[in-house]
């Protein structure tokens, strides 16, 4: 069974192949998602948005669809992620056009960590990071995320941050 | 993992069709990134090809069918996926079929399709099925032939509105031709 979570502003719930996938085809279409394996076409990116169901199963965990409670809006994903080769496992995090700019990734990205601390037991965590990235390399930065090492994956070169760890996280929140 | 719940497995004489597990992944990926894969969308990149593969179950989970691991009786190692596919941008549900090479041969994907297409039209209540075949791709189009399924020139092509290259859609016998 797949959790549902809450922010403030967002819910975290199961991605919903019915009702998400037209979001997650407008993204994928877009520039946006030049970081996360894009752009490409409508059946790119069903199997794309298919993944993450699939990598919950796989995995007992794994990303979070991001509903706006103001709006009922599908904004983005988030949550934890470690597709084969990938040094670690990590927290990810990805917004929608329009979605941006308001802090909710760091939002979403900060209830996903606790996440998998508190729920998954992890004992620590990173995000891997193109440097070209910068909207995600200041998430990371207002996380606290540390660069710690780079990573090479097929053409990608990533930068690989830390984040606090389960007990500063938790003194901070108390 | 997340057990996938409801999965059945479906015998027939020599195989036993069963759900993905992670274990069948070193297989499903080493082929997915070999020239093997040329007419399943390949070859792939490792992380592509599990991908792919993570995508096997998220089309169970999704769609609450997919593409069962076929696996020989008594033994539990996969030989291939084959089952019914049907990603929500296509335009007609399809019954797939993909072996590793050493499986081939042996007349195994047309015992399991011929098992996948009675559930797809038993249980899952299908009026009809296709199967989408690239040119080239000669050994699954005398498969679908050998299934009973004819080109069917009138019928749509997966991308066919996203600038897709065509494919060969070959379209089963109807559920009640089979009866």
């Amino acid at each position: 069974m797949i959790p549902t979570l809450e922010t403030e502003r967002l819910i975290l719930r199961p991605l919903c192949e019915e009702t998400d996938f037209e979001p997650m085809a407008a993204f994928f279409a877009s520039e946006r998602s030049g970081f996360y394996g894009g752009p490409c076409d409508r059946a790119q990116a069903w199997r794309k948005t298919a993944v993450y169901p699939g990598h919950w199963a796989l995995r007992g965990y794994g990303p979070f669809a991001l509903e706006e409670k103001a709006t009922g809006r599908f904004a983005g994903l988030a949550g934890p992620w470690f597709p084969e080769g990938f040094p670690e496992p990590e927290i990810t995090w990805m917004l929608c056009d329009g979605f941006e700019g308001r802090g909710l990734a760091t939002e979403a990205a900060l209830r996903g960590l606790r996440f998998a601390y508190e729920t998954l037991g992890w004992r620590t965590a990173v995000s891997s990071i193109e440097p070209r990235n910068g909207p995600s390399l200041r998430v990371a930065e207002r996380l606290g995320a540390v660069h710690e090492y780079d990573f090479r994956i097929g053409d990608s070169d990533l930068g690989i941050f830390r984040h606090l760890s389960p007990a500063v996280l938790a003194e901070m929140a108390a | 993992m997340i057990a996938l719940t409801g999965i059945p497995v479906l015998e027939t004489e020599r195989l036993v069709l069963r759900a993905p597990q992670p274990q069948d992944g070193p297989g499903y990926v080493a082929f997915m990134m070999s020239e093997r894969a040329q007419y399943v969308g390949g070859p792939l990149p490792e992380r592509r090809a599990w991908y792919a593969f993570a995508t096997e179950f998220g089309h169970w989970a999704t769609r609450q069918f997919g593409m069962w691991a076929v696996t020989e009786k008594g033994s539990d190692i996969c030989l291939g996926y084959v089952g019914c596919w049907s990603p929500q941008t296509w335009p007609e549900a399809e019954i797939g079929w993909t072996l590793w090479p050493e499986a081939e041969g042996r007349g195994i994907a047309y015992e399991a399709a011929l098992a996948a297409r009675a559930h797809a039209y038993g249980t899952l209540g299908w009026a009809t099925a296709v199967s989408y075949i690239d040119y080239g791709n000669e050994r699954s189009a005398r498969l679908a032939e050998r299934l009973g399924a004819r080109l069917d020139p009138e019928a749509l092509f997966p991308g066919h509105d996203m600038g897709a290259e065509p494919c060969r859609v070959y379209r089963h016998p109807a559920p009640e031709d089979l009866a």
